[in-house]
């Protein structure tokens, strides 16, 4: 919404600059920035005077002007239809180049020798305006610049309204707040407005066939208008505040609209068929075209203005074409209504049409301002296009109710507040807002709510008024804190952190991948989980919730191989959405770590030889994560998956806990583009975080030193490593502490059916030192059991 | 002088130059040559056997090997102890680059919702978590956003079906926690959520919050505005200014934005803040009656109050990032900074 200076000091004093109006402005909660249309004007264009004006000896629509600074005349040809002498209006001066990069030169026209150009607004890019030069008004200093007259003087703020203030669409909006910020009087323009003899009501009805929807409706006629330009002044108002002149008619309401904030619209009478309007619903497919030239196709959400046989507006969002104001218009109907704020925004989002109207409307305009628009757009057209306005209004108010009281008690202020606001200040402010102050006691007083304000509903929003206007950056901090000592300790979100901090601790690099994905993607997890589309997604790439990371980190490892980073440790904790009809959202919410892994494990560096990655670089990752909590190792069962070279699952009690793999080559070209290995894990966090994290428990430490062999062996190449550890461990007896397998060996030597292991083993007593006896006998054991189990033997 | 005499003073020599003989190559060289070497002193001794009888060649024969070998073993002694990392190589590199252990990089969002949330911790709050699918009622309708409310369209919504969507803000799990726990309640609720925006540098269709929610009786603005202005100062640094202007929010009254002064141009005016001197970084508010209505909270008894902030433009505010998008694309040259 955009506000005017020079406008707003019709309605109110402002003893602010722009910067301190904008800034006062924000404070209350009307967010406001200066719009400086004129930054841009050169200092050259400064403002003259019009001494005398001359007709062109050899042109006759131009015209010799002699223009003063002040300091000196110069003689300017113009061509503008307006330029009269005692004017003050800008003068370019010769080398001043205008916003549009025009330069300006001296030049001779026609045989006279001009100094330089009267400017029209559009020429200075301070509006669209080409009807003639610009006219300053006589506060215009002559000889100060341009720019820096309107930077003082004619300023338009651009204001974010909230949605709760629909009473602020508009100057005399904005004024009120000013003058409830300075205490100088709001002035609303007084309207006197000569009827003539017929009666509107003979002329004109008005049947409402929906009073919910339409609780009031307010007409005038005014005869034998002249519809033609608007005069400067209306122009001038208009493109202040963005809006462009279209004829005299159609501003005056456009003008009334921005300065009351209630929206008006204007008929052809000619059009209007038997002179009747009915207010009523559209029926299902009824077609109209709308005055931005668009045919629509409605439902009965809508609300029609009808004449007697046709639809002739949708009420509060657009006219139609078949009855707007034209050049042949005579006789013109004004619309003044109040309409349901929700039927108007059903309407408005069902045509995706949001106007000038309809944005009022929704939020709520003033019922009561009704007639006091009505008049003024009447006196408006009147002054602008002529014509005689008829006696009376027909004024159909079938909604008409009481207004709206609020008990307010001081003391609930304070308390909400937290200071003491003084009683006197408060009745005073809730009078300048407009209410009707009754009963005031110590305690409280009863207020009669004005109809502009549909927000101030209870207590609390006088409370809101209250620290608004005073000032919250007023209102003392508290000098204490009243802490709550919390029940719950937080453990979850303690273990999600602990996890993200190891994985970094890891070596892998943290990212966050987006949950929207496409739907092909968004179908790709290993439990044939089924994702949950969008019904208005932004685009098909983003149509679909994820049902696990991978997907999406998949695309983060494409990305960062196209930069030339293609050694890969990246994570990822993020929430996936799986299909679940039980849930009361239908969905289900889990949340995953992903990890994902390509080419040399760790950075390089001139004395390390570097590895590429592998399948166990992801399981150790798994490892590392449940020793730090101290749960058991998983056991793992391959499984069969198109996406996947190898693919690993875990399981707690017939839950998944974890996937981990290596892509398949074919997979990864098709989905991404990408050529080389991947490695990834896929964990249940939630499941991860149900299992008790295992206490650390002291292990007394052995005085004695400990004793330390090898072991290797050759055995079946299908032996798996965990079987034999096994069995070491559970042959090796009491003193056998620990089993490190640390080599193994296939080639020269070793027969291709079979491999070699290698074998650290770690014996202790905690009471005495180990005799060589008893460990060679616990070796021996060992050997034997390997050999009865596996047909190992030594090597 | 016999042969055996002069076998004695080449040991005597021997001991004493072992025992003053330099640690560098050189001097161990010099050594080997005096006693080992060709024209050495021990080769000259085992030179002269010849004059003797076999007997003596015999006896004095195992005199000279012993003081051949441990002439040997001192050179040997000596050899080793200089290829010890005790002496100082002839050229060290220092420099050439360290080993810095392989620790991975936090995404700079979570590095953010880390540091706000232990800050809010330290004031006591308690952490809760809600869905990120979401229904109409516990997005909007218990927030006091009506149907049909204009107060709708400032969040833009990805709807599933009609009555289920992705929530649009965290203020939900507000509402989730007040249904299952009485007040007193103070807590905190981290989160992604998502709005149908356009993706732009400056927007993005998802991005996180951080909700606070407190609920007592007699909650004050007035404490509100330390609790916040306390956490600015921890966070930005205890210079910087904080404002209040009043704002609107469904589910607050009264509401408020919070700017802080851009920590840039100190309040000045420049690119980041666009010349206004102060950044916008969170919204708050007095919980709204109808909100406590909602969940069934005597708002005559109880009073509250809630905020909110996102996290991402608080990051890029931060760290001065210039495209939103970055924070999306797992990009290693960025996480990497962090």
């Amino acid at each position: 919404m955009r506000v005017n200076t020079d406008w707003l000091k019709q309605y109110t004093e402002i003893p602010y600059t722009p910067e301190e109006l904008s800034n006062r402005l924000t404070e209350i909660g009307l967010e406001a920035t200066i719009v400086d249309e004129s930054a841009n004007l050169p200092d050259s264009v400064i403002i003259a005077i019009v001494a005398t004006v001359d007709k062109h000896p050899r042109a006759d629509r131009l015209s010799v002007c002699k223009v003063n600074t002040g300091e000196r005349e110069y003689t300017v040809v113009c061509g503008a239809p307006n330029v009269t002498a005692g004017q003050r209006v800008p003068l370019a001066l010769p080398g001043a180049v205008l916003p549009g990069g025009q330069e300006i030169k001296a030049t001779t026209i026609r045989g006279v020798f001009s100094e330089g150009m009267l400017c029209a607004e559009d020429e200075l890019k301070l509006s669209d305006d080409h009807s003639g030069i610009m006219v300053l008004d006589e506060s215009a200093p002559i000889g100060m610049p341009l720019r820096e007259f309107l930077q003082k003087n004619d300023v338009s703020l651009e204001i974010e309204l909230t949605p709760n203030r629909p009473d602020c669409a508009s100057q005399i909006g904005i004024a009120r707040e000013i003058s409830l910020l300075t205490g100088s009087q709001l002035i609303l323009p007084p309207v006197n407005l000569p009827e003539g003899n017929v009666p509107t009501s003979n002329e004109v009805a008005v049947v409402i066939e929906d009073a919910e929807a339409c609780p009031r409706y307010a007409a005038r006629l005014i005869r034998q208008v002249q519809v033609g330009p608007s005069p400067q002044w209306l122009v001038r108002r208009l493109n202040s505040v963005g809006l462009r002149s279209i004829n005299n008619v159609v501003d005056a309401a456009n003008f009334v609209l921005m300065e009351t904030g209630h929206p008006l619209h204007t008929f052809d009478l000619a059009q209007v068929k038997e002179q009747k309007i009915v207010v009523r619903r559209a029926r299902a497919g009824e077609k109209v075209m709308t005055l931005d030239g668009m045919e629509r196709s409605l439902t009965p959400e809508i609300l029609l203005i009808c004449d007697a046989v046709r639809p002739v507006a949708i009420a509060g969002i657009m006219g139609l074409a078949n009855s707007e104001i034209t050049d042949r218009t005579t006789d013109v109907l004004i619309e003044s209504a109040y309409f349901n704020p929700k039927v108007i925004r059903r309407g408005a989002r069902f045509l995706g049409l949001q106007t000038d109207a309809s944005y009022r409307f929704e939020r709520g305009a003033d019922i009561e301002g009704v007639i006091y628009a009505l008049n003024r757009v009447a006196q408006i057209i009147t002054e602008v296009a002529g014509g005689e306005v008829c006696r009376g209004i027909v004024d159909n108010y079938p909604g008409v109710s009481a207004p709206r009281r609020v008990q307010v008690n001081y003391r609930k202020i304070d308390e909400l507040i937290g200071m003491e606001f003084d009683r006197t200040w408060l009745v005073d402010l809730f009078r300048e807002l407009g209410c009707k102050t009754e009963r005031i006691t110590a305690e409280g007083v009863s207020l009669e709510v004005p109809s502009w304000r549909p927000d101030l509903e209870r207590e609390v929003d006088f409370c809101e008024e209250a620290v608004r206007i005073y000032g919250m950056s007023r209102v003392p901090s508290a000098k204490k804190l009243s802490i709550q000592l919390r029940g719950a300790v937080d453990e979850r979100y303690d273990r999600i952190e602990s996890l993200r901090s190891r994985m970094m601790a890891f070596g892998f690099d943290e990212i966050y991948t987006n949950s929207l994905i496409s739907a092909e993607k968004s179908h790709l997890n290993f439990d044939g989980y089924q994702p949950i589309a969008l019904q208005n997604p932004l685009s098909i790439d983003l149509s679909h919730l994820r049902t696990a990371l991978f997907p999406g980190m998949l695309q983060a490892v494409k990305n960062n191989i196209n930069h030339r980073r293609l050694n890969l440790r990246l994570f990822e904790l993020g929430f996936v959405q799986l299909r679940d009809a039980a849930s009361e959202t239908g969905a289900q919410e889990k949340l995953h770590l992903g990890a994902v892994v390509c080419g040399e494990t760790g950075e390089r560096h001139w004395s390390r030889l570097m590895r590429q990655s592998d399948l166990f670089v992801v399981k150790g990752l798994i490892e590392g994560l449940l020793k730090n909590m101290r749960l058991a190792l998983p056991t793992w069962n391959p499984i069969e998956r198109p996406e996947c070279k190898i693919l690993l699952k875990t399981e707690i009690a017939g839950r998944v806990l974890a996937y981990l793999g290596e892509f398949n080559p074919t997979f990864l070209r098709e989905l991404v583009d990408i050529e080389v290995p991947v490695f990834f894990l896929e964990m249940d966090v939630d499941l991860l975080l149900e299992q008790p994290v295992g206490p650390v428990k002291f292990r007394e430490l052995p005085i004695f030193p400990a004793v330390q062999r090898d072991i290797s062996i050759v055995l079946d190449a299908r032996v798996p490593v965990a079987d034999v550890v096994a069995k070491i461990q559970s042959s090796g007896g009491e003193y056998l502490r620990e089993v490190l397998f640390y080599d193994l060996y296939t080639g020269k030597n070793i027969d291709k059916s079979k491999k070699s292991l290698t074998f650290n083993l770690v014996f202790w007593a905690l009471e005495r030192t180990l005799t060589d006896a008893e460990i060679d006998k616990a070796m021996t054991r060992i050997h034997q059991v390997l050999n009865e189990e596996f047909q190992a033997r030594l090597r | 002088m016999n042969l055996l005499e002069q076998a004695k003073e080449v040991q005597a020599l021997l001991l004493n130059d072992a025992r003053q003989a330099g640690a560098d190559l050189r001097s161990i060289e010099n050594f080997r040559l005096k006693f080992l070497g060709k024209k050495g002193l021990i080769p000259a001794l085992f030179a002269r056997l010849g004059e003797l009888s076999v007997t003596e060649k015999r006896q004095i024969g195992q005199v000279l090997n012993e003081i051949k070998v441990s002439a040997e073993n001192v050179v040997e002694q000596l050899t080793k102890n200089l290829s010890q990392p005790t002496s100082t190589p002839e050229f060290f590199d220092f420099t050439l680059p360290g080993i810095i252990p392989d620790v991975g990089h936090p995404h700079p969002i979570s590095l953010t919702m880390q540091a706000i949330i232990s800050i809010f911790r330290e004031m006591g709050f308690g952490i809760e978590f809600g869905p990120e699918v979401e229904t109409d009622y516990y997005n909007f309708q218990t927030l006091n956003f009506p149907d049909d409310h204009p107060a709708r369209d400032m969040q833009d919504t990805f709807f599933i079906s009609s009555k289920v969507l992705l929530r649009t803000h965290t203020s939900p799990i507000q509402i989730r926690t007040m249904l299952k726990q009485r007040p007193p309640i103070r807590i905190l609720a981290p989160g992604r959520v998502f709005r149908n925006e356009a993706i732009n540098a400056r927007s993005f269709c998802a991005f996180h919050q951080v909700e606070g929610l407190y609920v007592d009786e007699k909650v004050t603005f007035s404490e509100l505005k330390t609790t916040l202005e306390l956490f600015a100062k921890r966070f930005f640094g205890s210079a910087v200014k904080i404002r209040f202007r009043p704002s609107f929010f469904p589910f607050t009254e009264p509401s408020a934005e919070v700017d802080v002064s851009c920590f840039i141009c100190a309040g000045k005016g420049c690119r980041l803040c666009k010349n206004s001197g102060w950044l916008e970084i969170l919204g708050c508010g007095m919980v709204d009656p109808n909100v406590f209505e909602a969940v069934g909270i005597d708002p005559h008894k109880y009073s509250g109050y809630a905020f909110g902030m996102g996290v991402d433009r608080i990051t890029l505010l931060k760290y001065q990032i210039n495209d939103i998008r970055l924070l999306w694309d797992g990009d290693v040259r960025l996480i990497e900074q962090f």
